[in-house]
């Protein structure tokens, strides 16, 4: 059983509220050995997402390197989203500030290095768009193998988000998810098929809250901001997306899991950025994605309060 | 009775037959005329078949050629399902009716001015007719009161992932009827696909031994095996949908959405767009996404049209 094993892993990101408590639940556990930290444009401009990886690193006591992205999508032209994570990108609650350089390499030539130093396979835990990933896929080949599986969270077989059809990881960079789509990678595709069910309701921020350590009640205050957001769209609780590309490599057994194959659709006048599951192999191509399409709520939630717990005495200044 | 004036567009193919059929026997529905279109087969048989399907059931309509070709993209027919031929390769006696040579969209435009505003456009078909009525009569969109076509899906599609045959079939004209301003009615596969007869619902129609019960069962023989293939439950009805929709609206729910239809796509060619479920919504949203339907009602409504006949 492979997740009774401790897994190395590279937090790729554009924290993000989601990005940051999908980390905080990395940090968490025993299982995941993070290697790394990769910044990427998508929720804010790169500039935003790289402070932010470095303040929720230094939240959450994660040591390891962090390397900033590029600034941009490969071909696209940027796309924020100020309005659901603030204008730093993490609005909110104070956060420490960094408490250690960043990298002098770039996030793919860290990626890489941390692909070349480890001696088993790593996992990349992706939460933003694939920028970073793909660029890695497309300068270092040779890496490929030394990639055990890559878990994104992005797209959505039925539907999106920021269009009709396209979900915004997927959407900020198409050309980059069509890369790591069609790489030959085990992927894992937390889409909002699930991360939308993901959904922790306000009552269960009080559950966090009262952990009563910091992490938990900044995590409480995330929460709380996040919500603000979705509840104006009539959801019932916020949804952490990010949070589910990390608890389904943990918790399998909480997820419901189909494998089949998706294509990215990178033109088109209304699907730009569009997953399209292949559910019944019309296509006739084997299958790239483990795609994750439900939940056990509960069990998720649990999973998240747990997690807060283990941060019980550890302290950071503010 | 207050009965609705309805032009019928169709590819007829064995599912549109039931449709026609069902026309026919509705009281509270007034077929003005019928367009034929290729689509589950050439237009020569798509023409014939609908001429002779009003011919086996007494159904006194006329029935106009359209397009021989989709606007855009090349003719895909799907002879797997509806056979060479349109109607599973059954035999039909030929209608002796003179043939119309009025071409679809000239017929169309006249039914809807005589019509007053009132008539409603059953499409079952690829839409070709359709946007080629409203190209050459800008005004058809002010004179029309509703289309009602089976076609798209809300989620997923049938001829690739996110495709469903009649839009991949004519994604451009389908576009057009999206965005023509005129309120649709969509029976996508959300619903069709639901909209099922066991193999022994057919068989039992099939033995009731009445030439239109008999013809039923005989050109589905094919599609029943297809859908077998593709383990669907049962034989849809796919182009029944939107013909009970408009005469018996209570079997069947649904929800109004911005639908528009994908034309630039490499993997999404032909998808309907739809702005149910995502936080994004379009700003014009005058379809109605037919998503359910109650499939016993139904069988048993398609059942009773069929034994009338």
């Amino acid at each position: 059983m492979i997740n009774s094993l401790i897994r190395p892993v590279i937090l790729d990101g554009d924290p993000g509220h989601d990005d940051a408590m999908a980390w905080m639940l990395a940090k968490a556990s025993p299982a995941l050995d993070i290697l790394a930290v990769t910044s990427v444009a998508g929720n804010q401009t790169i500039e935003k997402t790289t402070y932010n990886a470095r303040r929720v690193c230094a939240l959450l006591g994660i040591h390891a390197p962090i390397a900033m992205g590029r600034p941009g999508p490969l071909l696209a032209d940027p796309i924020t989203a100020g309005n659901i994570h603030g204008q730093t990108g993490l609005d909110g609650p104070s956060l420490p500030e960094p408490d250690r350089p960043l990298s002098p390499m770039g996030a793919v030539e860290l990626m890489a290095k941390t692909l070349r130093e480890s001696s088993d396979p790593v996992t990349i835990i992706a939460t933003g768009p694939e920028t970073n990933v793909a660029a890695l896929l497309l300068a270092h080949p040779e890496l490929k193998p030394k990639i055990a599986q890559i878990s994104v969270m992005g797209g959505g077989i039925a539907f999106g988000n920021w269009t009709p059809a396209a979900e915004f990881n997927i959407l900020v960079d198409p050309e980059a998810a069509d890369i790591v789509f069609s790489s030959g990678i085990p992927l894992m595709m937390s889409g909002l098929d699930v991360t939308e069910q993901a959904l922790i309701f306000p009552e269960d921020f009080e559950r966090i809250r009262a952990v009563g350590n910091q992490v938990s009640g900044v995590v409480a205050d995330w929460l709380e901001f996040f919500f603000r957001f979705h509840r104006e769209l009539g959801y019932e609780g916020a949804p952490v997306h990010d949070a589910v590309a990390v608890a389904a490599l943990l918790r399998p057994e909480l997820f419901t899991i189909q494998e089949m194959y998706v294509a990215i659709e990178t033109a088109g006048e209304y699907c730009r950025g569009a997953t399209v599951g292949d559910p019944h192999g019309r296509l006739g191509r084997a299958p790239n994605a483990k795609c994750v399409l439900g939940l056990d709520r509960e069990g998720f939630v649990d999973l998240m309060a747990q997690a807060v717990k283990t941060y019980d005495g550890w302290e950071v200044r503010v | 009775m207050n009965r609705i004036p309805i032009w019928f567009d169709t590819d007829l193919g064995v599912d549109d037959a039931v449709a026609l059929l069902s026309i026919g026997k509705l009281p509270n529905l007034d077929l003005r005329g019928i367009s034929a279109v290729a689509g589950n087969a050439e237009l020569c048989h798509t023409f014939e078949n609908a001429r002779n399907v009003c011919h086996l059931a007494g159904i006194h309509v006329p029935v106009y050629p359209g397009a021989e070709h989709p606007l855009f993209v090349s003719l895909h027919t799907a002879p797997l399902v509806h056979g060479e031929n349109g109607v599973g390769d059954v035999e039909l006696p030929p209608s002796p009716a003179p043939k119309e040579t009025k071409p679809a969209w000239d017929a169309l435009y006249e039914a809807a001015k005589a019509a007053e505003g009132e008539l409603q456009v059953i499409a079952v078909g690829p839409l070709t007719n359709l946007a080629i009525a409203f190209g050459k009569y800008p005004e058809l969109k002010t004179l029309l009161k509703r289309i009602l076509i089976m076609g798209g899906a809300a989620k997923g599609g049938n001829v690739t992932p996110a495709a469903e045959f009649n839009i991949y079939g004519d994604p451009h004209a389908a576009q057009v009827v999206f965005r023509a301003g005129v309120p649709v009615v969509m029976c996508g596969l959300d619903v069709t696909m639901k909209a099922y007869l066991t193999p022994a619902e057919v068989e039992e129609i099939g033995s009731r031994g009445t030439p239109v019960c008999r013809f039923f069962r005989d050109s589905n023989q094919l599609a029943l095996k297809f859908f077998e293939r593709i383990t669907a439950p049962g034989l849809c009805c796919h182009d029944t949908c939107p013909v009970l929709f408009l005469s018996c609206p209570e079997l069947f729910s649904g929800e109004e959405a911005g639908v528009y239809v994908e034309t630039r796509g490499t993997v999404t060619l032909g998808k309907t767009v739809t702005d149910l479920w995502s936080d994004k919504q379009f700003a014009d949203r005058h379809v109605f996404v037919v998503l359910d339907v109650d499939r016993d009602r139904f069988a048993a409504k398609v059942r009773e049209l069929l034994l009338s006949c």
